[in-house]
């Protein structure tokens, strides 16, 4: 039996390694590269597989998006999660992070989490905004940045390391939570031989559709909120610099410049 | 759902390594109404092969169908090119047939693709597919192999038959002692890169004097191609990419100090290279080894509860002449899936079940052609100074000799130009022993 529910959301993004500059014109080249688990919510599933580890707890899985974005879920399966959920509707084409966090909201909620655990932000768009989204959704707690993570089941709550500048700092939040991961900081597992064979043989995640969640006018293109202003590319400034020959000469300028 | 099931025994097979001899294995077990699991270490199959070339296909196109395959160019030209430090003499041959279908069974590809595409073939029939997986090791009971190690935790797997399809670098099959470590004389290290000319469209077609898919396999030996070792250099045309490479003897490459990439860079140097590589990018680099110590390093092909197919079993034909381990690890891989299939019938998995492998192996072009050029690599290693060194530089200055434009009659030139030629093969005695010993490369 397990006493706690541990939601992650896990995302398919362009393969970063693979996203490469096109020689020729210098933009960016997305289309070509391959779908794969955003890295820092590798970090989170570990982070939710250790709340397992030590306590019962069941760790599911979530992603939103088409079905094609099932592998992440396979793949979150193969690390030790106990079930995988995909997120799926042509409702949510378009959604920015407001109707994303929305109803992944919704979602923690349906599925009675204790926690849910994400990575710090998406490598594709970088905003970092959706695991607090979470969290005012619901009117939870919210703990960004967290490097260590401790579940007080007897107390409600989970005490956490929160990177912050120069240390961290130990933070306590009553439950149910939103724990965002410091990109880095727990090692994902590798999956198991077996739970792997399973996980791509066997396993078929469930699906929740915008209606399951009753959130069809909530969420799409329409209802988010983003809008992008405009692009400025940025031409590098021309940096000033001067060779010197031994590294005596460089004690000069230094000092000139420091005075 | 929480319980992980376990798969010991749930699969006929296991295929270690989705190269050719291990994902033509898998097919010709699926299409038996077996279900193997194949487990690669590479992300995805072909990742982690290194292929400078031509792909064989009569066997594999009685496998699948090869119209939807990623094939580059198919071979329309191929080229013999003799390279001394500063000359050329080259041969090329363009039959008007290899403009037909099914253009001679050659075809380019690069392996990334090709591998992955062969083993989704694999998988449509039947066969499972575990990627990012190194096998460690095999298990034993009672001296019957019946399963693997893997690198993952819970790592352990059992299947009534493991088929040993890890390629030349024969890592687990060696530690297991069903395979004796080649000696370095007996291993070639191979060196690649793959081009791409971002100048402008057409550099291909107009360099390599190709129209639509043609393509041109270019095989280069002498000093000028890879210094004082034992080998050869290669140019293989994609679609809209060259492979370019190197291959040579791991002794030699370890005596001489040299480093491959050197090598490499000195072949794409030579005065009748640079200009078909001029103005291109490196967009893959990558090194591996081909065994080619022909039939006689071939070592036993099956066992209880296991089989070794592909470069796994020494299966590479590379004398100078040829250089041909895609069909023969395609051609191994559906023998030996279809022995296990009727072991697999017998409910037995002994050697002995087995042996249909190794015999239909014996029956196919792929030991016939092992053993009949098993003499060519030995005797050109012995004649290497000769064959690589003095022989092309002969060839060249007897061509400069023949062709020279001054006063003096056209007798003379020929004269000169065959002293020329006699002396580096040590007169007429000499170049009839020569001929006498190479004659098998054709007759
Ligand atoms: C530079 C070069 C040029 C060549 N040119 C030609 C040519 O023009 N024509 C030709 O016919 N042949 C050529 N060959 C030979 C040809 O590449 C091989 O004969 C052929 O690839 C053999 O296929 P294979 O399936 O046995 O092995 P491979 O193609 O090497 O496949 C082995 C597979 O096993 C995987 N693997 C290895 N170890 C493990 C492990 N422990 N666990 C899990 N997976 C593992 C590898 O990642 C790989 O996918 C060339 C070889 C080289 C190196």
């Amino acid at each position: 039996m397990h006493d706690f529910t541990v939601v992650v959301g896990v995302k398919q993004v362009p393969d970063a390694d693979e996203v490469g500059l096109d020689p020729d014109t210098g933009r960016l080249d997305r289309a070509s590269a391959p779908a794969v688990m955003n890295p820092p919510d590798r970090c989170a599933l570990e982070a939710a597989l250790s709340l397992k580890d030590a306590h019962a707890a069941r760790v599911i899985a979530v992603t939103m998006g088409p079905p094609m974005a099932t592998p992440v879920l396979r793949e979150a399966v193969a690390m030790g999660c106990d079930d995988g959920v995909l997120i799926t509707d042509r409702a949510f084409a378009g959604s920015d992070t407001w109707p994303t966090s929305l109803t992944l909201a919704r979602v923690a909620e349906h599925l009675d989490a204790d926690v849910v655990l994400c990575g710090e932000e998406t490598t594709d768009s970088s905003t970092g905004q959706v695991p607090p989204g979470i969290a005012a959704h619901n009117g939870w707690a919210q703990l960004t940045y967290v490097e260590a993570l401790d579940l007080r089941p007897e107390e409600g709550r989970v005490v956490a390391h929160r990177d912050v500048e120069g240390g961290y700092e130990v933070v306590a939040a009553d439950l149910p939570v939103v724990v965002a991961v410091a990109f880095g900081s727990f090692e994902p597992r590798p999956a198991g031989l077996h739970r792997k064979l399973f996980a791509e043989t066997e396993f078929d995640p469930r699906e929740l559709s915008a209606a399951d969640l009753g959130i069809e006018e909530e969420v799409g293109l329409a209802v988010s909120p983003t809008s992008v202003g405009g692009m400025e590319t940025v031409q590098p400034v021309d940096r000033q610099g001067e060779v010197v020959d031994e590294v005596d000469d460089l004690l000069g300028p230094i000092r000139e410049a420091v005075a | 759902m929480t319980e992980t099931p376990n798969y010991d025994g749930k699969f006929d097979a296991i295929v270690v390594g989705a190269g050719l001899a291990g994902s033509a294995a898998a097919l010709s077990m699926a299409k038996r109404g077996l279900s193997p699991l194949v487990i690669e270490r590479g992300t995805s199959p072909g990742t982690k092969n290194v292929f400078g070339g031509v792909l064989y296909t009569p066997t594999i196109r009685e496998l699948v169908d090869l119209d939807d395959a990623p094939l580059e160019r198919y071979v329309a030209e191929k080229r013999f090119s003799m390279l001394s430090e500063a000359d050329e003499t080259a041969l090329s041959l363009r039959p008007g047939e290899w403009h037909d279908e099914p253009h001679n069974d050659s075809f380019t590809v690069l392996r990334g693709e090709f591998d992955e595409w062969f083993a989704e073939r694999a998988v449509d029939a039947g066969a499972t597919l575990l990627t990012e997986t190194t096998v460690t090791g095999l298990l034993r009971e009672n001296g019957r192999i019946v399963g693997v190690g893997t690198d993952r935790p819970d790592g352990r797997i059992r299947a009534p038959y493991v088929v040993l399809a890890e390629g030349g670098n024969s890592l687990v099959t060696e530690r297991a002692d069903l395979k004796e470590r080649e000696s370095r004389d007996h291993v070639a290290v191979a060196v690649k890169e793959v081009l791409e000319f971002p100048a402008r469209e057409g550099v291909i077609e107009d360099r390599f004097r190709l129209t639509d898919d043609a393509g041109a396999a270019y095989n280069y030996f002498g000093e000028g191609a890879v210094g004082e070792a034992f080998g050869g250099g290669f140019l293989y045309t994609n679609d809209d990419t060259v492979s370019v490479g190197v291959a040579y003897r791991l002794s030699d490459a370890a005596a001489s100090g040299q480093r491959p990439e050197e090598t490499l860079n000195r072949f794409k140097s030579h005065p009748a290279v640079a200009p078909l590589v001029r103005d291109a990018r490196t967009v893959e680099y990558s090194a591996k080894t081909i065994p080619e110590g022909g039939i006689e390093s071939v070592p036993d092909l099956v066992h209880d509860g296991a089989v070794l197919v592909g470069d796994t079993a020494g299966l590479v034909l590379n004398n100078g002449v040829h250089l041909e381990g895609t069909n023969m690890a395609v051609e191994s891989g559906v023998h030996a899936g279809a022995a296990i299939a009727t072991a697999a019938r017998q409910g037995r998995t002994d050697a002995a079940a087995l042996s249909g492998y190794p015999s239909a192996l014996s029956r196919s072009f792929v030991v016939e052609n092992l053993e009949r050029y098993a003499w060519l690599q030995e005797a050109a290693v012995a004649d290497r100074e000769l064959l690589f060194a003095e022989l092309p530089r002969a060839v060249a200055d007897a061509g400069a000799e023949y062709f020279r434009m001054d006063r003096d009659s056209k007798e003379r030139h020929a004269d000169r130009a065959r002293e020329r030629l006699l002396d580096a093969v040590g007169g007429y005695t000499g170049a009839a022993k020569l001929a006498a010993r190479y004659r098998k490369v054709i007759a």
